[in-house]
């Protein structure tokens, strides 16, 4: 596949979306994956699992989607978690901060079990 | 590796993320500017930031924005324009609340390249709630100083893409006037004589057809074809009487009325054309190969190929109109006669060129015949077209 082409895939489990981001989140293609989130939160969902299996490379912009996500969110009092991070992505993001104010998953299924288990 | 160290490396990767968007090919300017805003809000962590650019006018106008509900800096400008230059400062809640921009707590950045405001930088607070360091400001400055010279290249772009347009359109515009003029003249010239109606158009889009079919290219063309409305303007000054006289003309008239070629450069002559040989065309219009014709008796070699095109192309119109003193020829004659004429009147390649394109035009082989709209309808464009093989076949052997 090629990392340049960014695509992004999601299906329903039960009140969750899950989301595949595919590809590097280094640029203005990222927006798809913020889109994908509002067609879901626009349906009613308040709860999304982001999987990260399929990205590598994450820049400012790919920080800037996610941050805007996370408000998008917390605006609608939802949550957003995130899984199967690679390790380089889950450095970034306590080197920038940001851990703290993320739900992070080694996997999907612990991310889905988290949000079942009667978080908002 | 320290979270410092990483950190720095972070600020560095995103100096070179701002670095490729500002400079990627292929995206157009607002897509650039929208990925240089997700850079800096991205790099600084924040969820609320704005570039905006100057106008010439020194109207303030949003290129890129996130996060602000209301952001209407138009009449904010002198206020940030006298902040320091390039220079990231912190804002108090209350900033340009008089002046109705709804900014909050953040930092802006008036952008200057030299003396010239190019817009601001505007980041509201943080995601994490952290305050922005020194750190920050010092990759904020840098940052700023890139953004802003992108802007001013783009403005400088922009304005010099306005003023091509703009001279692209009075060009057109010149050329329009130009044209209306030339009909404008040569109405005139053909409404002297009451039998050469038209044929000042008619002889421009002959010599037109011929000389696109010998391959000259557009800017030549249009000179043969300015060259062909203005060929008779001379005749302006001779008297209708003699022109339109239905007896034969005495010696003295014929001489009179063979001095309307000079009159016709003598007038042009004073227009300076950007197309070259206009004046020579027309001067010489009726010379002949073999040096009998006038104003200069030239022979072969002075003749260039637009002269020789424009004195086929009028030969062949004046034949085949009426004039006061004979009737007109039909087309089959008059091509006979063009081609009894050559060597000592016309060019074997000329007439050539003019018998393929007329033949291309008979077969509906051109979109936009420049010759066959001419003929009579009674015309019988099959013997015509006989006869133009015949003479194709000829003179190419
Ligand atoms: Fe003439």
């Amino acid at each position: 596949m090629n990392p340049a082409q960014f695509t992004v895939d999601s299906r329903l489990d039960g009140d969750t979306a899950v989301i595949y981001p595919k590809g590097y989140l280094n640029n203005l293609a990222g927006e798809s994956l913020v889109a994908e989130c509002g067609r879901y939160t626009g349906k009613g969902i308040r709860k999304i699992v982001l999987n990260f299996g399929g990205t590598g490379l994450i820049n400012s912009i790919g920080i800037s989607l996610l941050l805007q996500i996370i408000e998008d969110l917390r605006t609608i009092e939802g949550t957003v978690c995130f899984s199967n991070m690679s390790k380089f992505q889950v450095d970034t993001l306590d080197m920038l901060g940001l851990l703290k104010h993320l739900r992070i998953f080694p996997a999907e299924s612990e991310a889905l079990q988290y949000l079942g288990a009667g978080a908002v | 590796m320290s979270t410092e160290l990483k950190r720095a490396l972070y600020n560095i990767s995103a100096l070179a993320d701002l670095g490729q968007e500002i400079t990627a090919g292929g995206s157009n300017f607002q897509e650039k500017i929208q990925a240089v805003l997700y850079v800096i809000t991205g790099t600084f962590l924040t969820n609320k930031g704005a570039i905006l650019a100057c106008n010439k006018d020194g109207q303030m106008h949003i290129l890129a924005q996130r996060g602000f509900d209301q952001l209407d800096p138009g009449r904010a400008a002198e206020e940030i324009k006298a902040l320091a230059r390039n220079e990231p400062c912190l804002l108090p809640a209350a900033f340009g609340a008089d002046a109705g921009v709804a900014i909050g707590a953040g930092i802006l950045t008036p952008l200057w390249v030299r003396d010239e405001f190019a817009g601001m930088v505007l980041l509201g607070e943080k995601f994490t709630a952290d305050p922005y360091t020194a750190e920050d400001f010092e990759l904020l400055r840098i940052i700023a100083a890139q953004i802003a010279v992108a802007l001013n290249n783009h403005s400088l772009f922009r304005d010099l893409s306005a003023q091509l347009d703009e001279n692209r359109r009075l060009y057109e515009e010149m050329r329009r006037i130009y044209h209306d003029t030339l009909q404008a003249f040569a109405a005139a010239i053909d409404a002297k004589d009451a039998y050469t109606k038209h044929h000042s158009q008619r002889v421009a889009k002959y010599s037109v057809a011929i000389a696109r079919e010998l391959g000259w290219n557009d800017h030549d063309i249009e000179g043969i074809y300015v060259a062909g409305y203005l060929h008779d303007v001379g005749k302006l000054v001779i008297s209708n009487d003699l022109l339109n006289k239905k007896k034969p003309f005495t010696p003295e008239e014929v001489d009179q009325i063979k001095t309307h070629s000079t009159l016709s450069h003598t007038i042009i002559s004073k227009i300076n054309f950007p197309w070259k040989d206009v004046g020579k065309m027309i001067r010489h219009h009726h010379e002949r190969l073999d040096g009998s014709g006038y104003p200069d008796a030239l022979t072969h070699e002075d003749l260039n190929d637009g002269v020789r095109i424009l004195t086929l192309a009028d030969a062949f119109d004046a034949m085949t109109s009426r004039r006061a003193y004979r009737d007109k020829m039909d087309i089959q004659d008059a091509l006979s006669e063009l081609k009894n004429c050559l060597d000592t009147q016309f060019d074997n390649r000329i007439l050539l060129a003019f018998c393929r394109v007329l033949d291309k035009e008979i077969k509906g082989e051109l979109p936009e015949p420049d010759i066959l709209p001419h003929f009579d309808r009674d015309s019988d464009l099959s013997v015509i077209a006989a006869l133009l093989e015949g003479i194709i076949r000829e003179l190419s052997s």
